[in-house]
């Protein structure tokens, strides 16, 4: 731009007079003192890229779920060759209206629970001084890390009633909700216990003073007041446990009726032809199973990051 | 009903001790402020009385009820906090009527009796905002009512003026007292401010160190402090304290020439025993010319310092055999004496004057800082001393 910058330390190129610069040096200085338009375009590169990678998996299934049965896959299917029947054969094939339900129904009591008892241990850990609070705390955490498949062989022995004669929790919705339970408390202990230290002691003793118990302040005040702490604990519980893939395939059979998750009944469609593996039922059922938590997260998102994030910085 | 007694109260955290073996008698409807400094266990002590805390030992009795092992919800008690403790989530009418829901009272009953506290604390028409929506001095007043409304035996109240700017503090101070006046309920009240324990009490507890030093109506302490903590603690400014010892015919001052003539000595002081001397600011006088009786022998000494307060003027003088170091000190000088004078008295810094301090309002203390005398009376033949 200005003749004075382009001196080269005395080394003398050709072509390289005010006048006479080429395109991307051009370019390059108009990135280097007016970056608002390159950034600008970074970001919408790196938007589009990320858009890309996390929406082509969804696209490609929805593409995988309406080629007709036995035709090759198109990429860009054409709009009159897609059977969109497919979506409603997945309810048809099996019930799995049925399995939805159990993977709704499993990850709400699942959540509930797990409030109730994480409440309780978040406030001991956030609100109480004891010996071995430290320690404690340390060893719930290490639990969280542990492989699920570790507690596989002694959970089944147990749940089948090789362990205590008559226990026989093998096909029921108690066989999942308590490893559930287990593996996903830790988080939720955690984000209640930073959460409910932050309520100020003098609530708590005045809800005592007028009249409550520890207990009745946990729920009537301190809970309350870490609304979003409850909720996003109670979030990342319901989309982990609705997710789950080892336990809900490995507690029961895969019939609907044995609280089977939506992991059993995509099993179940694989099956859903004669002869051949029915990938598109499959690809719709997926499509269908996806639903109830991307609804969830896009309400809840706000919730969520404001939960996380205030959690570390709050008063 | 509303009478409550400590026994021994103890409380020991670790190897701290918090408040050790309490001893308090507060009668129905008595105003007693439990005063002292940060840290003396005042707190603690209320915290025990509400039973947010546990004692160690001793007994806790709330009317005729033992109620050491209750839960605070079953002793009878409301209390009013430093931080205010609103609940943020609830309207102040939700606020109020906490305590009345949660007893299952019947919603008529609660309506009439939220509207009741309400205009008692003069917060009609302010039901439906939020604690967010209101300024400091009617968050407290909310604070207030929630306490009332329920009636309880016994109000407790933890510096809850601390938080508030100094002017609303004193009109706050006055509402406590005319509220106090109409409720005719006992209350407990906490503070650091000697003040506000002297204004509004009936009796006040001064407390240091986890130990109760004195209880007694304002007055009382102020005159007749128990011992040297009490004399310096309450009363702003603070008594002089001089360091002295008994002599065979009265007191002197270790560091001045202050010397207090007593017939026979000290009662029960042998001469040479270190003692202290504690005289007020008010109670050091300027002397022009002739001592008058009731007075100590004048006492030479420097004006240092002048520090007017529109209605009366603070000195502080070093005196005489004092001022040989010179220079600032970090602590106070031995010598230096503080007194209040009135605020057209003609004094300037570095003058020379004699003063004399009032017989009557001196009070010695032994060794330990108990309290021998307050007052030494008349000499019998002031001539003699001149």
């Amino acid at each position: 731009m200005t003749p004075e910058r382009q001196t080269d330390g005395g080394v003398v190129t050709q072509g390289r007079s005010a006048e006479g610069v080429g395109p991307l040096r051009r370019w390059a200085e108009k990135a280097i003192y007016a970056p608002g338009g390159l950034y600008r375009a970074l970001f919408i590169v790196a938007m589009l890229f990320f858009l890309l990678t996390t929406l082509f998996p969804f696209y490609f299934l929805f593409v995988l779920a309406v080629a007709p049965t036995g035709g090759a896959v198109q990429l860009l299917p054409a709009l009159d060759a897609m059977n969109l029947g497919v979506f409603l054969e997945v309810y048809q094939k099996v019930d799995f209206l049925r399995y939805m339900l159990n993977s709704l129904t499993l990850a709400l009591v699942t959540t509930a629970f797990v409030l109730v008892i994480s409440s309780l241990a978040g406030y001991v850990f956030g609100r109480l001084r004891f010996p071995g609070r430290q320690p404690l705390m340390l060893i719930i955490l290490a639990v969280s890390y542990f492989p699920p498949a570790a507690f596989l062989v002694p959970l089944y022995q147990l749940f089948t009633g090789n362990v205590i004669a008559g226990v026989n929790l093998y096909n029921t919705a108690g066989a999942l909700i308590l490893p559930f339970s287990a593996l996903f408390m830790p988080l939720s202990i955690f984000i209640l216990t930073t959460f409910y230290r932050q309520i100020p002691d003098g609530l708590e003793d005045a809800a005592r003073i007028e009249g409550t118990t520890r207990l009745g302040a946990l729920f009537r005040v301190i809970v309350p007041l870490s609304a979003p702490g409850v909720a996003t604990a109670g979030v990342l519980t319901f989309i982990a446990v609705y997710n789950e893939f080892f336990f809900s395939q490995l507690m029961n059979n895969g019939q609907p009726e044995n609280w089977a998750p939506i992991v059993g009944g995509l099993l179940q469609l694989q099956r859903a032809g004669q002869f051949e593996v029915t990938y598109e039922v499959m690809a719709a059922g997926s499509i269908m199973a996806v639903i109830p938590v991307a609804i969830l997260v896009v309400v809840a998102q706000e919730k969520i990051v404001s939960g996380l994030t205030s959690g570390a910085l709050k008063e | 009903m509303g009478r409550v007694q400590l026994e021994d109260v103890t409380k020991r955290y670790d190897d701290v001790v918090a408040v050790d073996r309490m001893q308090l008698d507060i009668s129905d409807g008595e105003f007693v402020t439990l005063v002292g400094p940060s840290g003396c266990g005042k707190s603690t002590t209320m915290e025990m009385i509400a039973g947010l805390t546990r004692p160690t030992a001793g007994r806790v009795r709330i009317g005729d009820r033992e109620v050491t092992n209750l839960p605070p919800k079953d002793r009878g008690i409301a209390m009013v906090f430093q931080n205010i403790a609103l609940f943020p989530h609830m309207s102040v009418r939700d606020n109020i009527s906490f305590g009345l829901r949660l007893r299952k009272m019947d919603a008529a009953e609660i309506d009439s009796r939220v509207a009741e506290a309400a205009e008692v604390v003069e917060l009609g028409g302010m039901l439906d905002r939020m604690p967010d929506e209101l300024s400091g001095g009617q968050r407290q007043r909310v604070a207030i009512g929630r306490a009332i409304v329920r009636n309880p035996d016994v109000f407790l109240m933890d510096e809850p003026l601390a938080n508030l700017d100094a002017k609303l503090r004193v009109h706050m101070r006055t509402q406590l007292q005319r509220l106090h006046r109409e409720l005719d309920t006992t209350i407990i009240y906490v503070t650091h401010n000697q003040a506000e324990a002297m204004t509004m009490s009936d009796r006040v507890a001064v407390i240091d160190g986890g130990v109760l030093q004195q209880i007694a109506p304002p007055l009382e302490c102020y005159d007749r402090p128990a011992n040297e903590f009490v004399a310096t603690f309450i009363g702003s400014p603070a008594m002089n304290i001089i360091d002295g010892r008994g002599t065979p015919d009265g007191v002197e001052a270790t560091h001045a020439d202050i010397t207090v003539p007593i017939d026979g000595g000290v009662r029960g002081v042998d001469p040479g025993v270190p003692l202290r001397m504690g005289i007020r600011p008010e109670d050091v006088h300027l002397v022009d010319g002739e001592v008058s009786a009731g007075m100590t022998p004048a006492v030479g000494a420097t004006i240092d310092v002048i520090e007017p307060m529109g209605n009366e003027m603070f000195v502080y003088l070093l005196t005489d055999a004092s001022g040989l170091q010179g220079g600032m000190q970090a602590e106070a000088d031995p010598g230096e004496l503080l007194m209040s004078v009135d605020p057209d008295a003609a004094v300037s810094e570095g003058q020379a004057v004699e003063v004399a301090l009032d017989r009557s309002k001196l009070h010695l203390f032994d060794a330990e800082g108990d309290a021998i005398a307050h007052g030494v009376g008349e000499v019998a033949s002031p001539a003699e001393t001149g």
